[in-house]
């Protein structure tokens, strides 16, 4: 407790250096927290997802990686063979579905269409989704638009999507906002779908179960039994993009580690410049009868209560920003991809301490080691 | 109480060898004694072995029953704070506390609470008449107030012996004077006041001057 009061009083005592000491943490700390919170909203927003999504089996073509859409590469076969075997294995629906993506990167340019079967719609893919204009069975010959689709490309019941030359389809339903992938989608019927990629092939199965059928397992008859397909359940494909975020967790904390490294050594350098100028206050103490553990802990307390309170205003602005960056993907693609959970806030004040005590730990050893009489002697 | 034998001290710089003290003995009584010496005659190196801050190079000190020479250094600054006290030229107070924190430190250091030690303190304070002074800094003291307060300080344990190096050497005469009263106050039938000046007319009111010079001990000479 007296330690503290020391230890506030030279901070104090040198407010300038103090404060840009205490901001340089506290950037290099909320810096990191918005990238690593980045992980952790897109790790909510899956696992909420996956936990709402219909289909409990996708069936692909071997290969496809899991991020991109796949393409139509299952012939009308391997359908065939599915719905053959489909009784043996508990699976009591199979939609198969057909996918296409046109568009970059900026959300409104972007566009991921879904063509689905007769006897299907989007309520296969998320079983609360609703209407709020329209009808939600695309067929026979329109388009059912999500919701942040709708909005962001002015998409309302009547306007005209032209998917080719040739192919041009009105809206004929508007989802209602359900906090979810399908918000970004555009439903179509299936043949319409082939008729602009030009195939009779699917690029997806969705596969529903009886109840009481392990999804893994099915999965993995299912593979066994034909071969050329990736079939995976929802929980196997959860583990996958956790896999897939943990990476992305690495690169952002190697990216933000820069930044900590940064405020690490200026940690270090105003600890290390207070010690200089102080060793005649040491030599003091210690004349006094002060022992080394005292200095020891007075310099280290010092860089600790900086990492600290650097920390936790590093945390604050992280917890501010990631807000404001929610308030613009919320509005871009219906999601809140940036969160500042519990874990990654200790996390992120543990990374802070932890630098604290590195860059004091060697000043304070300096300055508890020095001996009295050169101590004395330097004012 | 206070013992020198045969103390010296060498120090090695650049290769050849400096005397700093050469065979000092002499058991201090109570009482203030005065140690005075042309520059560079070995006065702090003297005070800096009698109080731990050093080790000597050969010999042997003893301070309050405790053989500094055999102590490390934790064990001397636990000997210090019970039992010496430090007044210096200058720059003797710690620049970011007050001054009842100041005299308060070496309390807090030996674990008394807080009330008692500001109560202590400020008791202190009054006693070498800068009461009003408390909760100034030292750079808002001037420089007999702060010697005034390092005297505080240095009493806050009652310690058996006090030592000044050049206490008044930064001061005009007037507070100099009050300065070295309140030192000589303090050294009475169990006390002693160990007081290292250039001034000879400073050092004829301690009842003993020792006269150094090259590092040895030359001349002690009863006054007062
Ligand atoms: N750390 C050191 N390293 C090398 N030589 C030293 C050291 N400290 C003191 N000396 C030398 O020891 C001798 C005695 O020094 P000391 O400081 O004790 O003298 P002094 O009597 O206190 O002088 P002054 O009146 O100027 O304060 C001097 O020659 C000095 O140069
Ligand atoms: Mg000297």
């Amino acid at each position: 407790m007296e330690l503290i009061r020391l230890v506030w009083r030279n901070l104090t005592a040198r407010t300038t250096r103090s404060i840009f000491t205490w901001l340089g943490i506290a950037v290099a700390t909320a810096s990191m927290v918005l990238f690593l919170s980045f992980g952790e909203g897109l790790r909510q927003a899956l696992a909420v997802e996956m936990g709402n999504m219909g289909p409990q089996i996708r069936v692909v073509a071997q290969g496809t990686d899991a991020f991109s859409p796949p393409l139509p590469e299952l012939p009308p076969e391997m359908l065939e063979k599915i719905k053959y075997l489909a009784p043996e294995l508990g699976i009591s629906k199979v939609i198969p579905a057909v996918v296409m993506f046109r568009g970059g990167f900026d959300p409104s340019s972007s566009f991921l269409f879904y063509g689905l079967p007769e006897g299907a719609d989007p309520r296969d893919f998320y079983p609360k989704a609703q209407v709020s204009a329209g009808r939600i069975d695309p067929h026979p010959d329109g388009a059912v638009v999500g919701s942040k689709k709708a909005e962001l490309n002015h998409l309302q019941l009547g306007k005209l999507l032209r998917l080719s030359h040739d192919v041009k389809l009105k809206v004929v339903g508007v989802l209602k906002p359900a906090s979810s992938m399908i918000d970004s989608f555009i439903f179509l019927p299936l043949k319409t779908l082939q008729k602009v990629l030009g195939t009779n092939n699917y690029g997806v199965f969705l596969i529903n179960l009886k109840p009481g059928v392990k999804a893994d397992e099915v999965a993995q008859k299912l593979e066994e039994a034909i071969p050329g397909i990736d079939a995976q359940s929802s929980s196997e494909a959860l583990k996958y993009a956790e896999k897939a975020m943990r990476i992305g967790d690495l690169i952002r904390f190697g990216i933000s580690l820069v930044a900590l490294v940064v405020g690490g050594l200026l940690v270090a350098n105003t600890v290390m410049m207070s010690v200089y100028e102080r060793t005649r206050e040491f030599g003091i103490m210690r004349a006094v009868g002060a022992r080394r553990r005292f200095i020891f802990s007075l310099v280290l307390a010092e860089a600790l209560f900086l990492a600290l309170a650097g920390g936790a205003a590093g945390v604050l602005a992280g917890v501010i920003g990631s807000s404001v960056i929610n308030v613009y993907t919320q509005h871009a693609v219906g999601l809140a991809l940036s969160a500042v959970t519990p874990r990654l806030a200790l996390f992120a004040m543990g990374i802070a301490l932890g630098l604290g005590l590195l860059a004091g730990v060697l000043p304070a050893r300096n300055a508890s080691r020095i001996a009295v009489t050169e101590a004395l002697g330097r004012i | 109480m206070l013992k020198a034998e045969n103390l010296s001290k060498h120090y090695l710089q650049g290769g050849t060898e400096v005397v700093a003290l050469e065979d000092f003995s002499y058991s201090f009584p109570a009482g203030a004694t005065a140690i005075v010496g042309p520059s560079g005659s070995g006065k702090t190196t003297l005070l800096n072995l009698l109080a731990g801050f050093d080790v000597p190079s050969r010999g042997r000190v003893e301070l309050a029953g405790e053989r500094l020479d055999e102590l490390n250094e934790d064990e001397r600054a636990a000997v210090r704070l019970r039992h010496a006290g430090f007044v210096f030229q200058s720059w003797n107070l710690l620049p970011t506390l007050t001054a009842l924190e100041n005299v308060a430190f070496p309390l807090l250091l030996a674990g008394v609470a807080r009330v008692q030690r500001e109560e202590r303190a400020q008791e202190l304070l009054s006693r070498v008449g800068v009461a009003e002074r408390a909760e100034h800094r030292p750079n808002q003291l001037s420089g007999g107030e702060q010697q005034r307060v390092a005297i505080a300080r240095a009493l806050a344990l009652e310690p058996a012996v006090l030592f000044a190096d050049e206490p008044t050497g930064n001061l005009d005469s007037a507070s100099g004077r009050k300065v070295l009263d309140l030192l000589l106050a303090h050294a009475g039938d169990e006390r002693r006041l160990v007081l290292v000046t250039h001034d000879l007319d400073v050092a004829s009111h301690a009842q003993r001057i020792l006269h150094l010079r090259d590092g040895r001990l030359i001349d002690i000479e009863k006054s007062g």
